[in-house]
């Protein structure tokens, strides 16, 4: 894949339930993230086992997916705030380096 | 931050009153270990107090038996081993442990570990950081209630208190200038005032967290305010109180104490003081068998009585429950119903639907009360709009209520109506805030004032009733519809529809008239009005919701796109929207004018049987509620119920869901003439109809859900009314629409008022966790726990009983976390 052009940058996916998900998106705003993507009412097998996906009349108890992008100097902060948030409930957390081509739009 | 307000639960403003579990943070934890941490957070008591429960023993509320079966689930090898050798005489470990449960010393009550330096070393500090969070949030979070607000409020609440917090006279000068120098971020605030006063990072949750439990009221209104992106957050309220710590003890005498000591717990009792005492009572030389004694006693220990005495209690309400399920032979309907009557699973709505099927050969069901349309709701008024849906979900669809065509002038006098007493009323209101105004306005209006008051206090039924035709004079209603077709798509309207009538095993034989009658509460000068109105509607009347789903229900479109799917509604069937309202007891047929000319004799009948059942009901509580007559007629409890919630002083008004203690899923012949008391949630439920478990999984997680917050909410509010109920009505100060003081300053009061639960010292509410009773097979309630979390916890950390059968002949059996085992019924 041709990278030329592109900017590095720090991708952090959260998958938390519905309950805990505020704290997670206030989290991202106060160590500096300029934005996320949210994707509810996900599926899949954890160690807990097969987690239900959307639900018809509860959208508070299902899990979600949050997606935000951070330049590198701002990922320490938000995964120091991150790493005792979920080793108190279930959730998980994947960290991957990325590209944008648009860098302006996440600093 | 944010880890240490998990626990709280969010605190939902006065006018959307929303029942919440106060300890919904910890249900990840067994409820034992979840009490035993809000104890140590909170000083709060998780169960009722052993004497209580003794006295419920010595009443026969709970039995030797009972507290058998309970210390048997407890830890099965409790009761079971040799017997002791008490000099001679032998003496089960089972007659030993009820000795100690039923004569032991009181376990110590619970005590806040987690408390603030100030309120360790300096309470005269802790009580000033108190009293600056209490005005300042009232001032804050006021909604433009007081005549003047908060100066820069709507620059976020710690940005306007920054400001003007340097200026408050009441404060020392130095104290003033530290105040001063705050950093702009209230992160930064929190941070330098923890560094200030000595908080190591590895310190920093626990020391939070006092902060917030000494107030937890106003952190939980924040919490919420904070969800809801209302201007505040619990990092800006942790900002201002530690700010106030380190700037207070800075300047006091006593500022040198080190990071939070824990706070001296009551001693408890040791295993031999506890095996002596239980021997003597059993009139046994303690000396003798003592050790033998204390063996046994130390498989449960004094903590753990508490949720032993819990377990008999609920074991004696639930024995009974399912034993009179059990006999409960199905009774077959031959013909079609006179009319289907479906109401929300609300316990209230058990007494109206018992007295209604014993009316006439009419069917019911239940269902949540918003009927599956989760919609924003804009009156004809154009007033702001209410989201009409639990608060497990956000409102879907925007719904307007309208002028029928044709009726434009009518719905015009409406308004005009509307407008001008909503203009006298905001006439008097400014007057009275005005600084001349109340002199003038006692001039005008004192002479009748006087006389006003005393009609509206001693003749509360003739003023209701005059006041209820002076409003319907000046605003005369006007036949409305609601735009159901602008607000859901037509695949919208066909899945609600489907979803339904599944969810409520209402797929076949339907009657002419199928009624969906929500559910209000009329009740005068109530802050806790919403409380009492449907839960389901996140805490407003159910009328709009019924309205717009008997709507959709009669579009031909939607017939036809049901009838694809398999479900055919007869043609003459017409659905028709009503509302009970749960104070006076009376149910009003909505939206008549377009029940067809074909049906309107049969509504008719069915709307008298409505009133005699609704006045049978009103008898029926009369028994319960304080000052009421006690064996009235008909009539005469209808003319009471009525007055009484027209009374403004009246701080009774009715008993809400008092009592409430079991969700019954399953279809209505397993219940039918039954006298449930008005304790059980009943939701609809033919596991014929769901072979894949859909509409179960639906009820389980999300009715469910609701029913044990309300469910938790009371309990709570009962067995520690002082931490999580709002004590009694009569000091209660309303601060803007958001809640209550006991007083005029202080805390936030949390959860329902002691008039919600108890008459005087009197318990009306019996403080038991829910018990789910579901008809269904097990392996399908099994998948449905196994892959929701919020099920796994409700029951397997026992929030939440569950009892179930796959059908109605089979014996009932208990949910553990070890499988399904035998109800086991000890009684």
């Amino acid at each position: 894949m041709d990278r030329a052009g592109l900017t590095h940058m720090t991708k952090i996916e959260v998958v938390i339930s519905g309950r805990g998900s505020a704290v997670v998106r206030e989290l991202f705003r106060s160590t500096g993230a300029t934005g996320y993507t949210s994707v509810s009412g996900i599926s899949g097998l954890g160690h807990d086992g097969f987690h239900q996906g959307r639900l018809l009349f509860n959208e508070h108890d299902t899990l979600e997916l949050l997606i935000t992008v951070v330049p590198d100097d701002r990922v320490d902060a938000l995964l120091d705030g991150l790493r005792p948030l979920l080793a108190e409930s279930s959730g998980v957390m994947f960290v991957s380096d990325t590209f944008v081509s648009r860098p302006e739009y996440f600093t | 931050m944010a880890l240490a307000g998990r626990t709280l639960p969010p605190a939902w403003p006065l006018e959307t009153f929303i029942a919440v579990n106060p300890l919904g943070g910890l249900e990840h934890l067994p409820f034992a270990e979840a009490i035993a941490e809000a104890g140590d957070l909170l000083g709060a008591r998780g169960t009722l107090d052993e004497s209580a429960f003794r006295a419920a023993h010595a009443d026969g509320r709970i039995t030797d038996a009972d507290l058998l079966g309970a210390l048997t689930r407890f830890d099965p090898g409790s009761i079971v081993g040799q017997p002791i050798d008490a000099g001679g005489r032998l003496l089960d470990p089972a007659a030993v442990l009820l000795a100690d449960l039923l004569h032991g010393d009181p376990s110590p009550p619970p005590v806040r570990v987690r408390r603030t330096l100030s309120e360790q070393h300096a309470p005269e500090v802790a009580a000033i950081v108190d009293a600056q969070t209490a005005k300042w949030c009232a001032a804050y979070v006021d909604e433009g209630h007081a005549a003047w607000s908060m100066p820069d409020r709507d620059q976020g609440f710690y940005t306007a208190w920054r400001m003007l917090a340097p200026r408050d006279p009441s404060l020392p000068s130095p104290v003033r200038h530290r105040l001063r120098l705050l950093p702009h971020r209230p992160e930064d605030a929190a941070l330098r005032a923890m560094a200030d006063l000595g908080i190591g990072e590895s310190s920093r949750r626990h020391y939070l967290e006092a902060h917030l439990s000494a107030v937890p009221g106003w952190a939980a209104h924040i919490l919420w305010r904070s969800e809801h992106r209302r201007g505040v957050d619990l990092v800006e309220l942790l900002a201002m109180r530690l700010a106030y710590e380190a700037a207070l003890l800075a300047e006091h005498p006593l500022a040198t104490a080190s990071e939070g000591e824990d706070s001296p717990a009551a001693p408890t009792p040791t295993v031999e003081d506890r095996a002596a005492k239980a021997l003597a009572a059993l009139g046994v030389e303690p000396a003798v068998g003592l050790a033998a004694a204390a063996r046994v006693l130390e498989r449960v220990s004094v903590a753990a009585r508490s949720t032993v005495w819990l377990d008999a209690y609920e074991a004696h309400y639930r024995d009974l429950l399912l034993e009179r399920l059990a006999e409960r032979a199905p009774t077959l309907r031959a013909d079609r119903a006179a009319a289907q009557v479906v109401f929300c699973i609300d316990v209230r709505s058990e007494g109206i639907r018992r007295h209604l099927e014993a009316a006439g050969s009419y069917e019911t069901l239940g269902f949540a009360g918003f009927f599956a349309v989760a919609i924003r709701f804009r009156t004809l008024a154009g007033s702001r709009s209410t989201a009409q849906c639990p608060v497990l979900l956000q409102p879907r669809n925007e719904i307007d209520e309208r002028s029928a065509a044709g009726t434009e002038h009518l719905a015009a006098r409406r308004l005009a109506g509307e407008q001008a007493l909503a203009s006298t009323d905001e006439a008097f209101a400014a007057a009275k805030n005005d600084l001349v105004g109340p002199f003038a306005l006692a001039e005008a209006l004192g002479w009748c004032a006087g006389p006003l008051a005393l009609a509206k206090t001693t003749l509360a039924g003739p003023y209701g009733v005059i006041r209820e035709r002076l409003r319907n004079a000046a605003s005369p209603p006007a036949p409305t519809t609601l735009t159901v077709e602008d607000g859901f798509s037509p695949e919208e309207r066909a899945l609600f529809a489907e979803a339904a009538l599944t969810m409520m095993g209402l797929t076949r034989d339907f009657a002419r008239l199928v009624v969906l009658c929500g559910h209000g509460s009329g009740t005068e000068n109530n802050p806790y009005a919403s409380a009492l109105d449907c839960g389901a509607c996140g805490g407003h009347r159910g009328g709009p919701n019924a309205r717009a789903a008997a709507t959709i229900l009669n579009r031909p479109g939607v017939r036809g796109e049901l009838a694809a799917r398999g479900i055919e509604v007869p043609n003459d069937t017409w659905f028709v929207a009503a509302e009970h309202d749960t104070a006076s007891d009376r149910v009003t047929i909505l939206d008549e004018w377009l029940v067809p000319e074909t049906h309107r004799d049969e509504l008719h009948r069915l709307s008298a049987d409505l009133t005699n059942a609704a006045a049978a009901l009103s008898a029926e509580r009369c028994a319960t509620l304080p000052g009421a007559p006690r064996s009235p007629s008909p009539e005469r409890a209808r003319r009471h119920v009525r007055a009484r919630s027209t009374d403004w002083a009246q701080v009774f008004p009715e008993w809400g869901l008092a009592g409430n203690a079991a969700f019954i899923v399953g279809p209505r012949k397993i219940t039918r003439g039954m006298d449930l008391e008005r304790r059980t949630f009943l939701h609809s439920y033919e596991a014929s109809v769901d072979p894949d478990g859909t509409a179960l999984e639906t009820i389980l997680t999300a009715p469910l859900v609701v029913a044990q917050w309300i469910n938790c909410q009371y309990y709570f509010s009962t067995v520690d009314p002082g931490v999580f109920g709002s004590g009694t009505k009569t000091i209660h100060n309303v601060v803007g629409d958001i809640g209550v003081l006991a007083g005029h300053n202080g805390d936030l009061q949390l959860g329902l008022p002691w008039q919600s639960v108890a008459e005087g010292e009197r318990l009306v509410h019996e403080p038991m966790r829910l018990l789910a009773v579901v008809q269904a097979p097990l392996d399908r309630i099994d998948a449905i726990v196994d892959r929701n979390t919020v099920l796994r916890h409700l029951f397997g950390n026992q929030w939440v009983g569950l009892a179930a059968r796959e059908l109605t002949e089979a014996p009932w059996q208990r949910y553990t976390s070890h499988g399904w085992t035998p109800w086991n019924s000890r009684r």
